[in-house]
């Protein structure tokens, strides 16, 4: 181990001004990508759609190798875990029944008040066909892009609860933030008390809670669910229980393992767009109440302002001759639902790179 | 005439042989598999060419293929592009700076030179993704793939000089 024996070709690279104009265009380069970053995304996508096979290739046997290394040693504690679980199992049964009992008693209040039922949720089973765990970014690869129906901003799932979200679709591959990257920021919601606060991922595993109210307490068990807030992922995906930090801040003890998932699934949130209805005649007041329709004032046509040139006379611009009012232009016309493009639409957020893929919703 | 072939065949051999390694460095630890089961994060495998032979060889690596290594990096590793592309340059203009002190080291000298550009490397890539984000990231992944990579530099200088001893320096003895 020595660079001692090396004899150097040159004693000095005399580089400095190539090194100069690099690191300019290294520069050039954050800022572009910043601004934008969808080029680069692209590109990548189209790579591991392209190493895609090759991924689940190695993929499987390296995974199968590293449970096999992670149950090294569970054997030596076969039997502590074995009553562990049969313990866990009965007190879980006990909890299938209240929940049974208590879903029924929802849906029939639900029945009752005439609640808005909950939107469609459909979701895409995925595999895990790669991760990747830089200082800037944890991730892992599924095996379903665009093709599936996979979108950026759908939020991912395992059997335990939510591991992160899409941040790059590609035709055939989708990555995913997780939540303990350092770019995710969740809207969740902390049960009881109904306490919104931001999830924030720092590349531990626990990611931090920040409080939208200062005034609020947490208390170590309380459960931990999206929001809603956003319109990009549903309200009540479990995602985690909070733990108090030593120094007076909280975090989040996640549900899913996303080091050891291996099948997953994409939620889709169809959030539909709501149109307004139109407004027919019998809509307006004055109808409504039983009163003729007053007529629409005469319109006063207005001088358009003058521009004073120097060195020349005033110009007036023409205007348009005012609409004389007509008979039949007393009756209110009903109002026309709004065109295309004034139309609110709730639109999902723009796709975003990783670095901002976790922004906020 | 054969043999002229054969010595041009070994300097192209040469010339692209310590960048193909920082290219096939590059793709090992980004490729998204896991071979340290999540425990430590993978070393910068593409840093250890170009520190190798950015000191014994600059012309064989010169700033603009640490420009390139980085730029892949980037490209591979799913971060914002130009971060690992701008921290190879730094830790480049360290090491062009710094490389008569840095050839002439051995032994525990050599791996302290080693780390001491990967720090560069690697501290210029948590300032730019800080202000990149315009927030204080945690300093402890940055570490610990430090770490991982000078680790790892201890058995890949072994090969690395083998490589260079066999392959890099006779083919191009001329130089």
């Amino acid at each position: 181990m020595a660079n001692g024996g090396w004899k150097i070709a040159r004693s000095r690279g005399g580089a400095q001004l190539p090194i100069a104009l690099l690191a300019a265009l290294a520069i050039a380069l954050i800022l572009i990508g910043k601004a934008q970053s969808n080029l680069f995304d692209r590109a990548r996508a189209n790579v591991t759609d392209w190493a895609a096979p090759a991924l689940e290739v190695v993929h499987a046997p390296l995974a199968s190798l590293n449970r096999w290394i992670g149950s090294i040693g569970d054997v030596f504690k076969v039997y502590q875990e074995n009553l562990r679980l049969k313990d866990e199992n009965a007190r879980l049964r006990q909890w299938q029944n209240a929940a049974v009992v208590l879903d029924n008693r929802v849906k029939r209040y639900q029945l009752l008040l005439h609640a808005v039922p909950d939107p469609a949720l459909s979701s895409v089973m995925a595999r895990v066909i790669g991760r990747a765990n830089r200082p800037f970014l944890e991730t892992m690869i599924l095996d379903a892009g665009k093709a599936q129906g996979v979108k950026p901003g759908q939020g991912v799932i395992d059997a335990r609860g939510m591991i992160g979200r899409i941040f790059l679709a590609g035709d055939h591959t989708s990555w995913v933030i997780l939540l303990t990257d350092l770019n995710s920021r969740i809207p969740v919601t902390i049960q009881p008390g109904n306490v919104q606060a931001i999830m924030a991922g720092d590349n531990s595993s626990a990611p931090t809670l920040d409080l939208l109210s200062q005034n609020v307490r947490l208390h170590p068990g309380d459960q931990v669910v999206s929001s809603g807030d956003g319109g990009l992922l549903p309200p009540g995906l479990a995602i985690g229980t909070v733990v108090e930090t030593g120094s007076g801040g909280y975090r989040v003890v996640l549900l899913a393992d996303p080091a050891s998932s291996e099948d997953v699934n994409i939620v889709d949130f169809k959030l539909k767009a709501e149109t307004p209805p139109g407004v027919t005649p019998s809509d307006l007041p004055a109808t409504a109440a039983g009163l003729p329709p007053a007529a629409p004032p005469p319109q006063v046509a207005v001088p358009a302002p003058t521009i004073p040139v120097a060195g020349a006379p005033a110009v007036t611009a023409p205007t348009p001759a005012a609409p004389k009012p007509q008979a039949g232009a007393a009756k209110p016309q009903a109002a026309t639902p709004l065109p295309a493009a004034a139309k609110p639409v709730v639109t999902a957020p723009p796709q975003t790179a990783p670095a901002d893929a976790g922004g906020n919703e | 005439m054969e043999r002229a072939g054969n010595i041009m065949g070994g300097r192209v051999l040469s010339s692209i042989l310590p960048v193909s390694l920082g290219v096939l460095g590059a793709l090992v630890a980004n490729f998204p598999v896991s071979f340290l089961g999540n425990l430590l994060p993978p070393p910068l495998l593409s840093f250890m060419p170009l520190y190798f032979w950015g000191i014994v060889r600059p012309d064989l690596m010169s700033p603009f293929w640490a420009f390139m290594l980085g730029l892949l990096e980037d490209f591979l590793s799913g971060g914002p592009p130009g971060v690992w592309a701008a921290s190879y340059v730094a830790a480049y203009a360290f090491l062009d700076n710094q490389r008569d002190m840095l050839a002439g080291l051995s032994g525990i000298g050599a791996l302290t030179g080693f780390a001491l550009s990967a720090l560069v490397a690697c501290a210029s890539a948590y300032l730019i993704v800080m202000l990149y984000h315009w927030r204080l990231e945690p300093i402890a992944p940055v570490m610990a793939e430090l770490v991982t990579t000078v680790l790892f530099y201890v058995f890949a200088v072994f090969l690395l000089g083998g490589i260079h001893r066999r392959l890099v320096g006779p083919l191009r003895s001329d130089f």
